[in-house]
């Protein structure tokens, strides 16, 4: 019996951003460059552990979002283009670094792309959700839900009726892709108040997660600090984030990803090199992005910048894979002798970390698994399922709430950058419920109206759009998406008030935000 | 007509001339203020902007972007709980609703009189409703409330004070509870906490092995949790 275990989460989710609207939306590169950094290089790991019959036991989270972005035909082959237009470049870059210190790195990019390529159209055939279904069902991953748009529930609590239809439309759209129920679900931005575990049980869902304090400063002192579960007023688990792992991986200032070996994510030749050269690569109106290829090591703490060398990377990926797990082992080792059952680390982290922020992140994960299977005894990779049902007796109390938003509460979703979406949010959220009752059962156009009038709200309710008017970046698009959606369904409720609905619309409407396409409005209705 | 035109021309010369003239003059003051200017890269920016800045991205091809109404015409006042510490209000209040005001207390009444939040600690066992009251700004809708009362509920009250002291309540508000700051005092009977965990990890994190713990957490709250709040743990020191 191991002394300990580790519980470690990856996260996936990006906002429902999908354009059809333009041949060329800058935002849905959110998604193709998760696709090339993060996702496929994880499944490649994860296939990689399974082909040498490496055991390994992961929980990731696949946001609804995400789920409904990755199977979508038309984001598909707007996927499969972009990794074409990256696979020329790629190409021009190999002949242009010619006999330059970047050549190897330009080599690198090729063959990584082109890997991407082939493994998304022909080994895939664009499915990557069946892939991460097959991992669940061999017993190496366990997938779990989170709210349907990611909202951020805290403050939606106003109106539980609505964080119930965040919840509802989550779990359906996971039996739609996986064939079961989720086991446990992920709060979006680890935001917890109390009664949303009461919610969590009508769906079945045993356990969430919480950042420390969420469990630490639960309204009664928990027994074991953060490395055992406590049990919320409805039974379901709570799990807290263990401050140490998170920071070793987190912290960009002393984590593992500032180290000098590894690749600089600012310096890409979307903004480097010459415009006339790179104008096909970027934004058709000459705005300079992100390409994806970027030639230089973090070097250190200064401008200047030396070419990256892949090979000393992935030595120190491996180094900081060997690092991470020594300091588990000491801390499970330690904690073992002062409990009285098996401490779990709970180690959370958002899977765009991985590959994307964090180029060698992969690859690091690759490195742990391996680590952990062969090279100790003391620690197994376990999934909050699994402690659930070795220990199934824990303590019961309130957590706190919370969030691992800045300052650990809910003032990142909640400041003078984002205050006023709450009154809009709130106020669509009651109308919507009292559409739901009045029109119960109905059929036709204002069925579909109804329905869509839902998709709306809820996209509206994603807790994208308040962060990133938070952070600074990307705000116009923000604002953008939050007023167009809250005005599309200002216009359907008046449109369903006044009994005249206006069929165009709506059918632009359901064509151009075609999330959850099998949603039902009447789970706002409640009883 | 042809007379006309030597007089057409001149005037179009004369014209010309004198537009000329009001260019170079208007020009020609421009480098003695241009160049005294240490050159500064906000100023040199802001004198010389780009000749053709091109449009910006998210304009073209778009509609133009929605405007959300300020109001809904409803009665509401909603407090939410920010952090431990701070609180957030919103509301707005109906076009009947003011009229009503008028009518009980007189047409003048308010613009004489003055908005004011209040904020009642309606936490359970509480003793007495004693209560916080905020002068707002004439016409916000919205106000952020510092507290200090971590783990304490709220119940806010928004309306107006006649110039004769009098408070006249129009809008009540729902229920926020502030979060907890730091470990509960609460150690339960049928669970007991284990000291022993927590006496040793704070060891271990003053210590070289992982300072990591009182670091992040002091970053985050401000305050090192594991020290505040903990009697049986500085007993035991």
């Amino acid at each position: 019996m191991p002394k300990g275990y580790l519980l470690m989460v990856l996260h996936a989710h990006l906002p429902f951003v999908r354009h059809p609207e333009h041949e060329h939306f800058l935002e849905e590169r959110w998604l193709f460059e998760a696709l090339t950094e993060c996702y496929l290089p994880l499944l490649k790991v994860f296939e990689g552990l399974v082909r040498d019959g490496v055991p390994f036991r992961l929980t990731v989270t696949l946001s609804p979002t995400l789920l409904s972005m990755l199977c979508d035909p038309l984001l598909q082959e707007r996927y499969v283009a972009h990794l074409g237009r990256l696979l020329e470049l790629a190409e021009r870059e190999v002949h242009r670094t010619c006999g330059t210190p970047f050549h190897p790195v330009a080599l690198m990019y090729r063959e990584l792309f082109g890997e991407c390529y082939r493994r998304y159209c022909y080994h895939y055939q664009r499915d990557l959700i069946a892939s991460f279904r097959r991992l669940q069902e061999a017993g190496h991953l366990e997938i779990i839900t989170t709210a349907a748009t990611h909202g951020y529930l805290p403050l939606l609590m106003l109106q539980p009726q609505t964080v119930r239809a965040q919840i509802a439309i989550a779990v359906d759209t996971y039996r739609r892709h996986f064939g079961r129920t989720p086991p446990g679900f992920w709060l979006p931005e680890c935001g917890y108040a109390p009664g949303l575990d009461d919610i969590l049980k009508e769906f079945n869902l045993r356990y969430f997660f919480t950042d420390t304090h969420g469990v630490l400063f639960a309204a009664h002192r928990p027994r074991y600090n953060v490395f055992a579960p406590i049990f919320a007023p409805a039974g379901v688990a709570a799990f807290g984030r263990d401050v140490e792992s998170s920071k070793q991986v987190w912290s960009a200032r002393e984590g593992y990803p500032g180290d000098y070996d590894y690749r600089e994510f600012y310096r890409d030749i979307g903004f480097d090199l010459d415009y006339e050269y790179i104008k096909p690569y970027i934004h058709p109106d000459g705005i300079r992005i992100q390409t994806g290829i970027k030639y230089y090591r973090i070097t250190g703490p200064t401008d200047h910048k030396e070419p990256y060398v892949p090979e000393w990377a992935c030595n120190k990926a491996a180094i900081h894979a060997g690092n991470f797990m020594f300091n588990r082992q000491h801390q499970v080792r330690y904690l073992a002798g002062v409990m009285d059952r098996p401490p779990v680390v709970v180690a959370p982290y958002d899977a765009e970390l991985f590959g994307h922020w964090w180029f060698e992140g992969p690859r690091w994960l690759d490195f742990l698994c391996r680590k952990l299977a062969y090279d100790q005894d003391d620690l197994a990779m376990i999934t909050a399922s699994d402690y659930l049902a070795a220990f199934p007796c824990n303590q019961k109390t309130t957590p706190c709430a919370s969030s691992w938003g800045n300052k650990g509460y809910h003032e990142v979703w909640l400041c003078a950058a984002n205050d006023w979406i709450w009154r809009h949010l709130h106020w669509a959220g009651g109308r919507m419920q009292e559409l739901a009752r009045r029109h119960r059962g109905a059929d036709g156009l204002l069925r579909r109206a109804l329905n869509q009038a839902a998709r709306e709200l809820l996209l509206a309710q994603s807790s994208d759009w308040p962060f990133i008017m938070a952070t600074g970046t990307a705000v116009a698009y923000a604002v953008r998406r939050f007023k167009e959606h809250i005005a599309n369904f200002l216009r359907l409720d008046g449109e369903i008030k006044g009994g005249r609905i206006d069929e165009g619309f709506l059918a632009w409407l359901e064509h151009k935000n075609n999330v959850f396409p099998d949603l039902n409005y009447e789970v706002y209705a409640g009883g | 007509m042809s007379v006309l035109i030597p007089w057409v021309l001149g005037a179009g010369v004369i014209l010309l001339l004198v537009l000329a003239a009001i260019f170079l003059w208007l020009r020609k003051p421009a480098p003695k203020t241009v160049t005294p200017v240490v050159p500064r890269e906000e100023l040199a920016q802001e004198l010389a902007p780009p000749p053709q800045q091109p449009p910006a991205p998210q304009d073209t091809g778009r509609p133009k972007e929605p405007q959300l109404p300020a109001t809904y015409g409803a009665d509401r006042l909603v407090l939410l709980a920010r952090d431990p510490h701070w609180l957030y209000a919103y509301w707005e209040i109906s076009a009947t609703r003011q009229e009503e005001f008028r009518a009980t207390f007189g047409h003048e009444a308010w613009q004489a009189s003055r908005p004011v939040l209040r904020l009642y600690d309606v936490t359970p066992g509480e003793p007495a409703p004693d209560y916080l009251e905020i002068a707002v700004q004439e016409g916000a809708d919205n106000w952020h409330i510092h507290v200090g009362r971590p783990d304490h509920a709220f119940r806010a009250e928004f309306g107006r004070r006649l110039p004769d002291g009098r408070f006249v309540p129009l809008l009540v508000s729902n229920v926020a509870t502030t979060p907890r700051a730091s470990l509960s005092e609460r150690t339960d009977e049928e669970w007991m906490w284990l000291e022993e965990l927590y006496r040793a990890y704070l060891r271990t994190a003053a210590g070289a092995s992982s300072p990591l713990l009182v670091e992040e957490m002091a970053r985050r709250m401000g305050a090192l949790p594991l020290t505040i709040s903990s009697p049986p743990f500085t007993a035991a020191r």
